[in-house]
């Protein structure tokens, strides 16, 4: 089943849309949760929990705006992110940084879109494997060995590169022009 | 944030600050490169589209092949894990790589003819094209697995249709097929199979991300540098300890006989060339024992390109090569020897006046009187030798090869001919000097008043620079011109009609 039919079942509130989904998008958001949530009954519950998203949100995917893949991209990682913040709340002593608040002041806001613009400008002065191997690690959250196996480089080199690209940003960021 | 304080961040907070800095959604070109099978799958495919056919220029054969097949490497070590079929393309890609890697590395070597013209090469590229099917029939299987894994329907037919292409281009292959619509049947075939190989990629649109992409210990970029690293050096070794032939240059003895200097005396009598004697055998000299008479003639030859001279007569200009130095003087001797029927012993002698550098292999084609007459005949073998001088001292070798070959040439001209040629193969040290040699064949006479015509093609290598390495008897055969690659073939005749009692050499 196409892209399309999937998206005009679902707009059209039709289950098959829902059905065909999982079996045809289910492969990719295994692929972006497993790397958040390390247990299996949690990402089963996190897909659940996305599909239901795009369920309910399908009138705001503006094919204009990105791919298909792209916005259920995201609308995955969010579910797989909130899912981490939810069990870390069980257990708030392993509070992970890198999680974000789920519900952000409006000053917040404001600087996290700074923010992104400041740090979007200056992924995009990164070469193409550089901002591959960047958004892997901290927008996918995959791992050093993950990365390394699918880009055929071993657990070291991946690292190596990843620490050059972060010097590279934090000078950027810092002011910085070029290191 | 300020800069200041983003510059005084530890790593976690940092990581952090990037993290939460990050669009909701992510751009477009990394949705589609975040796969484990997108860059692994597109290497095995584009290796097999590239291995599939062959571009017969500026070393594309070569090149292209091994770059499709660490391309094929690389793809199917990253998905070697994750099912037994595409193990077994793994498997495969490494059996097949590995004899193309030993192909390049023997094409360095002057034994590759050999290897090609043996029924074990034969077999071994039956091997390799059986198992290039067999490759597509485990990637159409692993395609169905990954699906079926996913629960998605098992189908491939991107698979099936390479595996009927193939099927198609061996079945032409193997009947020799070269109808005048073969190329269009090849365009449409390519079509094909890249639309076959475009279907196969898409068939993991889906399923593909529940793939495992294997761990290596080798980085793909290590991988390809060693494999690189070990070509050139495979191919270095070959043609340093193999792109020449092993020559057994042994110090001259000297005659001790007096039956010999008897012989020579008489031969020096009737005007044989002293130079040329002095390098014959013993037993060449002896067989032309009582001699009844001795014809010569001589010819110094250039091997390099010489170059353009140009003169002006009124509104005409003319340009002529000219050669400055002749770096090669040939000598043809025909002796008459006592008895009936009448009986030549032809001598075809090689001396380089001028060092001209020596590298690889040389060779001596004989075209003998009776190839040109059939008045004349064998009378008996081959013989020869070389010879050089170093430090006051003569040095002498058997030739590698010396005997008659038959072979197939191809020329745009004359078409496909064969043709049994007698052969000298030989390799001269790239040191001392005078490097000579001479073959010699006796003709007996069949029909009185038939001309005696030998020819001589002497092939020099010019250059160390060829591949695959051919031997100049290798470029004989394939009937080249008389500068053909890293080879230069200068021709050389001993023609005359020897009427009894007064002989006429022609030219």
């Amino acid at each position: 089943m196409h892209e399309q039919e999937i998206i005009a079942l679902i707009r059209a509130r039709d289950e098959r849309g829902l059905s065909a989904l999982f079996r045809h998008y289910g492969p990719m958001m295994r692929y972006i949760v497993a790397p958040i949530l390390p247990a299996e009954q949690d990402r089963e519950e996190c897909i659940s929990e996305a599909a239901m998203r795009v369920w309910d949100s399908i009138e705001r995917f503006d094919p204009a705006r990105g791919s298909w893949n792209a916005w259920l991209t995201a609308l995955t990682r969010n579910a797989a992110l909130n899912r981490a913040r939810q069990l870390q709340r069980e257990a708030p002593e392993e509070l992970d940084p890198a999680l974000p608040s789920p519900e952000p002041l409006p000053e917040e806001a404001l600087l996290r879109k700074e923010r992104q613009a400041e740090l979007t400008a200056a992924l995009n002065r990164l070469s193409r494997t550089e901002r591959l191997l960047f958004y892997r690690k901290y927008y996918y959250r995959q791992s050093t060995a993950q990365i390394a196996s699918e880009l055929g480089m071993s657990a070291r080199a991946v690292e190596g590169r990843l620490y050059r690209v972060k010097t590279r940003l934090r000078a950027m960021l810092g002011g910085e022009n070029d290191v | 944030m300020c800069d200041s304080e983003r510059n005084f961040l530890n790593d976690e907070e940092f990581d952090a600050m990037l993290q939460s800095g990050l669009p909701e959604v992510p751009p477009e070109d990394i949705v589609q490169e975040v796969t484990p099978w997108h860059k692994a799958i597109y290497r095995a495919l584009i290796g097999i589209a590239f291995n599939t056919f062959t571009l017969n220029f500026l070393g594309l054969n070569y090149i292209l092949p091994a770059i499709a097949s660490i391309l094929s490497l690389l793809g199917f070590r990253s998905l070697r894990r994750e099912n037994r079929w595409f193990r077994a393309c793994y498997g495969i890609t490494l059996v097949r790589s590995l004899y193309l890697f030993a192909q390049i590395i023997l094409n360095a070597s002057i034994y590759q003819s050999d290897f090609y013209a043996s029924g074990l090469s034969k077999l071994l590229t039956a091997g390799s094209l059986g198992l290039l099917f067999l490759l597509f029939f485990c990637l159409w299987r692993a395609f169905i697995a990954v699906r079926r894994k996913v629960g998605l329907p098992g189908s491939a037919p991107g698979a099936l249709w390479l595996m009927l292409w193939y099927a198609i281009i061996l079945v032409m292959a193997t009947v020799h097929y070269t109808g005048l619509i073969l190329p269009i049947v090849m365009v449409v075939s390519y079509v094909l199979m890249i639309r076959s190989l475009l279907k196969l990629s898409r068939g993991l649109d889906e399923a593909g991300f529940a793939i495992n992409a294997a761990p290596v210990r080798l980085s793909d970029r290590a991988l390809t540098w060693l494999i690189l690293a070990a070509l050139a050096l495979g191919m270095g070794c070959a043609h340093l300890f193999s792109g020449a032939y092993p020559m057994d240059w042994q110090p001259e003895e000297a005659h001790s006989s007096a039956e010999v200097s008897r012989v020579k005396e008489e031969l020096l009598g009737l005007g044989f060339p002293e130079k040329v004697l002095n390098d014959l055998t013993e037993e060449d000299i002896l067989a032309c024992g009582g001699a009844l008479q001795v014809l010569w003639d001589v010819q110094d030859h250039p091997v390099n390109r010489g170059h353009y001279l140009t003169a002006q007569e009124g509104t005409v200009s003319y340009t002529t090569t000219v050669y400055d130095v002749q770096e090669l003087r040939i000598t043809g001797v025909a002796v008459e020897l006592p008895g009936e029927p009448e009986s030549w012993r032809l001598f075809h002698h090689f001396q380089w006046v001028v060092d001209p550098g020596f590298t690889g292999t040389e060779c001596m084609q004989l075209w003998p009187a009776w190839q040109n007459n059939e008045g004349w005949t064998s009378g008996g073998e081959l013989t020869g030798r070389l010879l050089y001088d170093q430090a006051g001292q003569t040095l002498t070798a058997p030739y590698a090869f010396l005997g008659s070959r038959s072979y197939t040439s191809r020329s745009v001209f004359w078409g496909e001919q064969s043709s049994t040629d007698i052969f000298a193969a030989f390799s001269l040290p790239d040191s001392g000097e005078n490097h000579r040699g001479y073959v010699s064949y006796t003709v007996d006479e069949v029909q009185d008043g038939c001309i005696i015509s030998s020819w001589c093609n002497y092939t020099h290598q010019a250059s160390t620079l060829q591949y695959p390495a051919r031997t100049a008897m290798d470029v004989r055969m394939e009937g080249g011109g008389n500068r053909s690659g890293a080879f230069v073939t200068v021709q050389d005749a001993l023609q005359f009609f020897p009427n009894n009692g007064s002989p006429e050499l022609i030219g």
